[in-house]
């Protein structure tokens, strides 16, 4: 391989993921060298070949915007290889599993019994706090492993989780602050769904 | 000449043909256009996989020369979408001359 393509596939394949840069490293090289022996057959130099295949690809910037835009970045790969650690740790011993979900039930108790005896405003933060929690732990036991059953979800999910923060804090900065990190990470859950067919979806991404 | 986001409908259109791999994707588009339609062919591959994301073509593993080559074939929804934007271009098409005139 010459210097000019390593680099050339240096510069396309960065910020993707390890078996993306394989991706692109291998169907570029296959082409680079179908162009080349085409120059080659057709007169060119060996030199003058490797110039003008080289040329064919365009810049190397360009391509790897492009590349990012349809295939999985490092930083997606990491989400997806570390983002579901909480669920394999829940999942894998009942006891925890068990005690979790209480978690909620026993919270969304308390507010009830705030409610009755007057404190309505610890009753909102904690009925708040028990619909939140029930948003993120009990999805991980639904049966959601259809593309439109994970639809419905994530439309009651944020439909809940806005009604519920602008409840516990009254539409105040602090409701940006808590709303930011899952924004963020739904919007790379949107960018990997994009990337990935259906059938190689791991649960997080239907969640 | 290079018509921005005509790609993937010319990638289509070369698939439907026949099952192909990238570089003959890339020779067929300049060849059938004479020349006319030039591209980098570093961006081909990303348009390809864009489509293969969308289930508008699939890529199975095949042979070329003795050297291993990813082919590539066009979906059922892959000619549904040439199809439409077949049906769009002409649409298109015809309105520009329309309004440019006849040369």
């Amino acid at each position: 391989m010459t210097t000019e393509l390593e680099t050339w596939l240096r510069q396309a394949s960065r910020r993707l993921s390890r078996d993306s840069a394989a991706q692109v490293r291998t169907e570029i090289q296959e082409h680079y060298e179908s162009a080349r022996d085409a120059a080659v057959i057709g007169g060119s130099t060996e030199e003058e070949a490797n110039r003008l295949a080289l040329t064919a690809l365009g810049d190397a910037r360009t391509a790897n915007c492009q590349y990012r835009r349809v295939l999985l970045t490092s930083a997606e790969a990491r989400l997806l290889r570390e983002g579901n650690w909480e669920a394999r740790a829940v999942c894998s011993r009942p006891g925890l599993k068990w005690s979790l979900l209480a978690i909620p039930v026993i919270v969304l108790f308390a507010a009830a019994a705030f409610f009755l005896t007057g404190a309505l405003d610890t009753a909102r933060v904690l009925l708040a706090g028990g619909i939140m929690m029930s948003l993120f732990l009990v999805p991980l036991f639904l049966p959601l492993y259809t593309s439109s059953r994970a639809r419905v979800f994530r439309f009651v999910k944020w439909a809940a989780l806005i009604a519920v923060l602008g409840l516990a804090f009254q539409w105040s900065w602090l409701f940006v602050a808590c709303l930011w990190p899952v924004a963020w990470v739904e919007w790379r859950r949107i960018s990997i769904r994009r990337k990935l067919p259906i059938a190689e979806w791991p649960k997080q991404l239907y969640l | 000449m290079n018509f921005k986001g005509t790609l993937p409908t010319l990638i289509l259109e070369a698939l439907e043909q026949e099952p192909s791999h990238g570089y003959r994707i890339a020779l067929r588009i300049k060849e059938r256009s004479q020349g006319v339609l030039d591209f980098k062919e570093g961006t081909l591959y990303p348009a390809l996989h864009k489509l293969e994301n969308e289930g508008l073509v699939q890529s199975y593993e095949g042979v070329e020369k003795g050297r291993p080559r990813r082919y590539y074939r066009i979906t059922k929804s892959g000619r549904a979408m040439l199809a439409k934007d077949r049906a769009e271009w002409r649409q298109l098409s015809r309105a520009v001359t329309l309004l440019l005139g006849e040369a």
